[in-house]
C-alpha cells in the first residue's frame, strides 16, 4: 500500500515538473528565442517595467497591453529603443497563455528574488 | 519673631514661592516640550537622511542588476521595502503592516518613517525605516531642568526669606512701637489714677487732717491725666481738626499756663525764672497754642532735676523754655521730634510731646531750635518770625 502511495506522489511530482518545464520551453520558444536572436536586452525591459509599475500584476497588465496592441504609446521603452529593435507584430496566442508567458518572463528576471542580506 | 510676624512671613513665602514655582514650572515645561520636539526633529532628520541613503543604494542595485543584490543595511536602522500594493518585498526589519502616517512613534521608544520610492527601484514603492529613539539627550534635558528648578527654587527661597524680612521690617517696627505705646499709656495712666485714688482714700480715712497736700496731689494727677488725654486727642484728630485762627495774647496765655503748672513745678521744688514781654500777639488756634506751650513746659518740668532751674523767656520774636535736667544726647537731637521718640526713658511719657510741638511749628511756619547738652539741660526755642 505504501509503495502505491509513494508511486502516486512520484508520478504527480514528475507530471508537475514536466508541466513547468514545458511552460519554460514555451516561453523560450515563443519569446526569448527571438529576443536573444535579435539581441533584445530582456533585463532592460524588465527593469523599465519594474521601476514604473512595481508589482507583478501591474507589470503583467502593462506588458500584455503592449503585446496585444504593440504601439509606442503602450510601451515603457524609450522611442530610440524602437529604432534599434523594430516593433513586432501582434502574437497569435490566446490571453491565458500570453499572461502565463508574461508571468514566466517576469519570474525569470525577478529582481526581488536576487535580494539578500549582507 | 512675633507669632503674627511669623504667620505673615510664612504667608508671604507661600504666595511668593508658590507663584514663582508655578511660573518656573510652566516655563520649564514649555522649554522641555520645545527642546524634546527639537531633539525628536533632529532624530527625524537623521532618519530621513538614512532613508535617502537607502534609496540611493536601491537605485544602485536596480541599475547594477547583478546575480546577487545585497540589500543595504545601515547601523541602528531597520528598513523594509514594499511594493505599490503595500506588499512586503524585503528588509532588515520585521514584516510590519504599513501605516497611513508618514511619521509614527512607538511609545516614545521607536521612531518610524515611511517614504515613497519614486521611481520604484527594485520594485519598491514604499520604504519604511525605523530606529530606536536615542533617549539619552532627553534624559539629560530632564536632569538639567530638574537641576535648574532645584537651583532656582533654592535661590528664590533665600531671596524670598530676605525680601520677606525686608517687607515685614516696617510692620515689625510699627508693632514694636504700638506695644511700647500701649505699655507707656497704661503706665502713664496708672500713675495719676493711683495717685488720685490713694489720696481720696487718705482723705476719707483721715477726714480731719490737713487736706492741702492730698488735694494738691489730686490736682497734679488730674492735670496730668487731662494733658495725656489732650495730647492723645490732638494726635488722633490732628488731620480732621478744624482750626479757629484768632489773635491771642501769648503773654497772658503763658502766664495762665504757668499758674496751671505751678503746682507741678513747686512739687519738684524748681526755681522759676520767667521773663515775659507784654502783648506778644499771635494769629493761632488756641488749642494748638495750648499744646505747644503745655508740652514745652511739662517737658521742662518733667525732665528737670529736682530743685533745678526752669527758665521761660517770651519775646516778640520767640519763646524759649530751658531746663537744667538730663539733657539730650547729641546723636538723638535730629530725631527727638519724631513720634514716640524718647531720648530718655527714666521719666514717664509717650514720646509724643516734641512731635506735637513740631507739628504745630510746621503748621504755622515757625522754626524750632533745640540746644542740649547731656547732663546739663535743654533749651527749646520756637521762633515766630518767618
Amino acid at each position: 500500500m505504501g509503495k502505491i502511495i509513494f508511486l502516486c506522489i512520484l508520478f504527480y511530482v514528475e507530471l508537475y515538473a514536466s508541466e513547468k518545464q514545458s511552460e519554460k520551453d514555451e516561453l523560450q520558444s515563443k519569446c526569448l528565442e527571438c529576443h536573444n536572436k535579435n539581441q533584445i536586452p530582456n533585463e532592460l525591459i524588465y527593469k523599465r517595467y519594474l521601476v514604473k509599475y512595481s508589482t507583478k500584476n501591474a507589470m503583467t497588465q502593462a506588458i500584455m497591453k503592449y503585446l496585444k496592441d504593440p504601439k509606442k504609446e503602450n510601451s515603457v521603452m524609450p522611442p530610440p529603443f524602437f529604432l534599434k529593435f523594430p516593433m513586432q507584430r501582434t502574437l497569435d496566442i490566446n490571453d491565458t497563455i500570453l499572461e502565463q508567458n508574461t508571468r514566466d518572463f517576469l519570474d525569470t528576471f525577478d529582481m526581488k528574488k536576487k535580494l539578500i542580506l549582507p | 519673631m512675633l507669632k503674627s510676624e511669623k504667620k505673615s512671613l510664612i504667608r508671604f513665602l507661600l504666595i511668593y514661592l508658590g507663584s514663582t514655582f508655578l511660573l518656573f514650572s510652566i516655563a520649564s515645561w514649555i522649554f522641555y516640550v520645545s527642546q524634546k520636539h527639537h531633539l525628536f526633529d533632529q532624530q527625524r532628520d537623521t532618519l530621513k537622511f538614512e532613508a535617502a541613503k537607502i534609496i540611493t543604494h536601491l537605485r544602485t542595485l536596480h541599475e547594477s542588476y547583478e546575480q546577487i543584490l545585497v540589500y543595504p543595511v545601515l547601523p541602528l536602522v531597520s528598513s523594509s521595502i514594499y511594493d505599490l500594493d503595500k506588499t512586503y518585498i524585503f528588509g532588515t526589519g520585521k514584516e510590519t503592516p504599513l501605516l497611513e502616517q508618514k511619521w509614527y512613534m512607538e511609545n516614545e521608544e521607536k521612531l518610524y518613517y515611511l517614504t515613497e520610492v519614486q521611481p520604484h527601484y527594485v520594485g519598491a514603492a514604499f520604504l519604511l525605516v525605523s530606529k530606536e529613539l536615542d533617549v539619552e539627550p532627553i534624559k539629560d534635558l530632564q536632569k538639567d531642568i530638574l537641576q535648574f528648578l532645584f537651583g532656582a527654587g533654592l535661590f528664590f527661597t533665600l531671596l524670598g526669606i530676605f525680601l520677606g524680612r525686608l517687607f515685614i521690617a516696617p510692620m515689625r517696627e510699627s508693632m514694636e512701637r504700638m506695644n511700647l505705646f500701649i505699655e507707656d499709656t497704661t503706665h502713664e495712666l496708672n500713675t495719676p489714677i493711683s495717685t488720685i485714688l490713694t489720696n481720696i482714700e487718705m482723705l476719707e480715712t483721715f477726714g480731719k487732717c490737713e487736706k492741702n497736700d492730698e488735694l494738691q496731689r489730686i490736682e497734679i494727677a488730674s492735670k496730668t491725666l487731662s494733658r495725656i488725654y489732650d495730647d492723645l486727642i490732638y494726635l488722633n484728630l490732628n488731620h480732621q481738626y478744624y482750626r479757629h485762627i484768632e489773635s491771642i495774647n501769648v503773654s497772658d496765655f503763658v502766664q495762665e499756663r504757668m499758674v496751671y503748672f505751678n503746682v507741678m513745678a513747686v512739687n519738684k521744688k524748681l526755681e522759676l525764672e520767667v521773663s515775659i514781654e507784654d502783648n506778644v500777639i499771635l494769629e493761632i488756634d488756641k488749642n494748638d497754642l495750648t499744646r505747644l506751650v503745655d508740652n514745652l513746659i511739662t517737658n521742662a518740668i518733667k525732665y528737670n532735676k529736682k530743685e533745678g532751674l526752669l527758665t521761660i523767656y517770651l519775646s516778640q520774636e520767640f519763646l524759649s523754655v530751658t531746663d537744667t535736667g538730663i539733657g539730650i544726647r547729641k546723636k538723638d537731637l535730629d530725631t527727638i521730634v519724631c513720634r514716640f521718640k524718647r531720648a530718655n526713658k527714666s521719666e514717664g511719657g509717650f514720646g509724643v510731646g516734641l512731635d506735637i510741638v513740631n507739628q504745630v511749628v510746621e503748621n504755622y511756619g515757625y522754626t524750632l531750635d533745640i540746644h542740649s547738652k547731656e547732663g546739663k539741660g535743654t533749651e527749646v526755642v520756637v521762633k515766630w518770625e518767618k
